[in-house]
């Protein structure tokens, strides 16, 4: 029991979510029962509108679910506060946008540490890590450049390194690939695989990119707000 | 508090037009409040310089029945002990009331004073005003010197002769006077230039038939400032066997009510620039924090707490603060003192019953560079408690529509 407790990650129970756009109601998540373990290196896939967005939104805590529930590492999610959530996506969940989102007022050191700092580690094993990842990501050198002074494949990867410097047990990642070319893309995946795999963290990928698909060793497709089809890929 | 600072200089363009607008406020403000400082001054000085002095002893009921029998009790006493009153820079006695004066062309009625012109100097600006003659130089006791505007009246010159008659004390026979013109001055305060004339001293006395008694003991302080100051024990000193010592306040109520309506205009314009500091900050913020909505909602994504946004606008909103400040203090000072040194002339205009003799000058305080200061960047706090609501409010995902 406790073992798999530990295993499942994540689990949602007969997720549902209607928003209201003009006051029309629209069924963005129809009824979806999910588990993620830990460790996985998913993909949710599917076409756009089809749901991938708010059934991330959910699982981390920045939506509401309409109906049904998320479990995250046994907690429900429906009975914790707003600060509570934030808490748990600050300890617990990294994330990486489609669109980087790095703060663009401070510098590639300052955007790495940022959580670290809301998790009030000190200055200097903010300093350490932030280096330590900087050598992992390939990026040694630019903690002191604004993310406008940088590609947007080195933005990506600090990106990826705000996310997983603070040691989350879960990364959402929304269309990590979208912006990039498939070299940067495909260095990006190789370089998130590694962790996973040296690190057991788990990662949730939004997709529609055949290079995520093609990484990603469980591919669960949604349609019209409901899983279409779900395959584990053997062997990998 | 990086991040806020940060922030701020983020669309540099916008933050300093914010800021010079807020700061802008911010000097009026210093302004207008250093402006009236120098107005009161002004007002306090034209109406205490010029003729009233600081403060007046007169008999109990004289200043409001100008009965010429109502003079000063024990003048004799009250003279050693102005002498020796350390508050007192300067005294001078008076004889005041009504008559009438008469030239070759013109009867004019005037309040006829009878003044010490040695001690007279002092209190009040008649010989500083004089346009034609002297201030009774000389020991003549036919001098008199009028008013310019009176002197128009009566189609009088320098030399020519007078005829003044009064009321005396006591009988209330008429007396009747001959004098030559021997000044005429002019302070642009109508009343005074109209229908004010002096006499010596004994020469009024003895036209009213006082003896050596007078009506007005005028007094000089080092600062006028005494002269409202209630707690001052000269009043109850000097308001004994039926005499009563008054401050300027008193003597003219009405220049107290408009010096206290500067202060309410101080309080009412300061309102009025908080509400549009106020208005400005909102906007900038509410502008700032629409621009970087997505932003904030990754914030919130990422572990930050509604109050962690919270505090990121309320530091914003410091932050603007100081830069408003900043530049509100320069403004402020450059064009207080550049005014302050070239003054501002408003000479000639009376408000409340009191004619500007002086350009104005607008006085700087220290506590005007700390205390407005300071509200302004209390206020801007406080208005940018509103935008830090709406941020702290906001849900993450719907902060973030357009991706996760």
């Amino acid at each position: 029991m406790v073992d798999s407790q530990d295993k499942e990650l994540i689990v949602t129970e007969n997720l549902k979510k209607v928003y209201s756009s003009d006051g029309v109601p629209v069924e963005a998540v129809r009824g979806i029962d999910l588990t993620i373990n830990s460790g996985e290196f998913s993909a949710i896939v599917g076409p756009s509108g089809s749901g991938k967005t708010t059934l991330l939104n959910i699982i981390s805590g920045l939506d509401n679910a309409t109906e049904g529930e998320v479990w995250f590492k046994g907690r429900k999610l429906s009975d914790m506060r707003s600060s509570a959530l934030s808490d748990l996506r600050r300890d617990h969940i990294g994330f990486i946008f489609q669109a980087y989102n790095l703060i663009p007022v401070l510098t590639v050191e300052e955007n790495i540490e940022y959580i670290m700092l809301l998790q009030g580690i000190s200055k200097e094993e903010r300093h350490q890590r932030v280096i330590e990842i900087l050598k992992e990501i390939d990026l040694k050198g630019f903690e002191d450049r604004k993310p406008l002074q940088i590609s947007g494949g080195q933005q990506q990867r600090v990106a990826v390194a705000r996310a997983m410097v603070s040691r989350p047990s879960l990364i959402l990642a929304d269309e990590p690939t979208a912006n990039l070319d498939s070299k940067t893309g495909e260095s990006l995946l190789d370089m998130m695989r590694k962790m996973n795999e040296t690190t057991g963290m788990t990662f949730v990928f939004s997709t529609h990119d055949p290079m995520v698909m093609d990484k990603a060793r469980r591919l669960i497709t949604i349609k019209d707000g409901r899983i279409a089809e779900e395959k584990i890929k053997e062997g990998e | 508090m990086k991040l806020a600072w940060r922030n701020l200089f983020r669309n540099k363009r916008r933050s300093f037009i914010a800021g010079t607008a807020i700061g802008i406020g911010l000097a009026s403000l210093i302004f207008v409040d250093a402006l009236i400082i120098g107005m009161k001054n002004n007002m306090i000085r034209s109406a205490t310089a010029s003729f009233m002095g600081d403060a007046q002893i007169h008999a109990e009921g004289f200043r409001q029945t100008q009965e010429v029998d109502k003079t000063i009790h024990k003048f004799a006493e009250l003279k050693t002990q102005l002498d020796e009153e350390g508050i007192i820079q300067h005294w001078a006695p008076r004889v005041t009331n009504l008559a009438m004066i008469s030239s070759a062309a013109d009867v004019s009625s005037i309040n006829l004073v009878g003044v010490n012109p040695d001690q007279e100097k002092y209190l009040s600006q008649v010989n500083q005003s004089l346009i034609q003659g002297d201030f009774f130089k000389g020991n003549n006791e036919r001098d008199i010197v009028v008013g310019q505007e009176l002197a128009d009246t009566l189609d009088v010159e320098l030399g020519d002769r007078v005829v003044v008659t009064a009321a005396q004390a006591g009988t209330g026979d008429l007396s009747q006077e001959m004098f030559w013109i021997s000044g005429i001055f002019r302070m642009h305060i109508k009343e005074i230039d109209s229908a004010m004339v002096f006499i010596r001293i004994t020469v009024a006395q003895e036209l009213f038939g006082l003896g050596d008694k007078i009506h007005e003991i005028a007094l000089r302080f080092p600062d006028p400032s005494y002269g409202q100051n209630q707690q001052l024990n000269l009043w109850d000193k000097y308001s004994q066997y039926g005499n009563v010592a008054e401050g300027w306040t008193d003597i003219m109520p009405q220049m107290k009510a408009a010096l206290d309506l500067f202060d309410f205009s101080t309080y009412l314009v300061a309102l009025i620039l908080f509400g549009v500091v106020a208005l400005g900050i909102i906007n900038t913020l509410f502008m700032s924090l629409h621009e970087r909505m997505f932003e904030f909602g990754v914030l919130r994504a990422v572990g930050t707490k509604p109050l962690g946004l919270f505090r990121l606008i309320v530091f914003e909103a410091g932050s603007l603060a100081i830069l408003s400040i900043g530049i509100g203090l320069i403004l402020g000072f450059v064009l207080t003192y550049v005014t302050s040194k070239v003054g501002i002339n408003y000479t000639g205009i009376e408000f409340a019953g009191v004619t500007f003799r002086d350009l104005l000058y607008p006085v700087i305080k220290v506590s005007q560079f700390i205390e407005y200061p300071l509200w302004v960047f209390i206020f801007t706090i406080i208005a940018g408690i509103y935008p830090a609501v709406h941020a702290a409010r906001m849900n993450p995902a719907k902060a973030m529509r357009r991706s996760l």
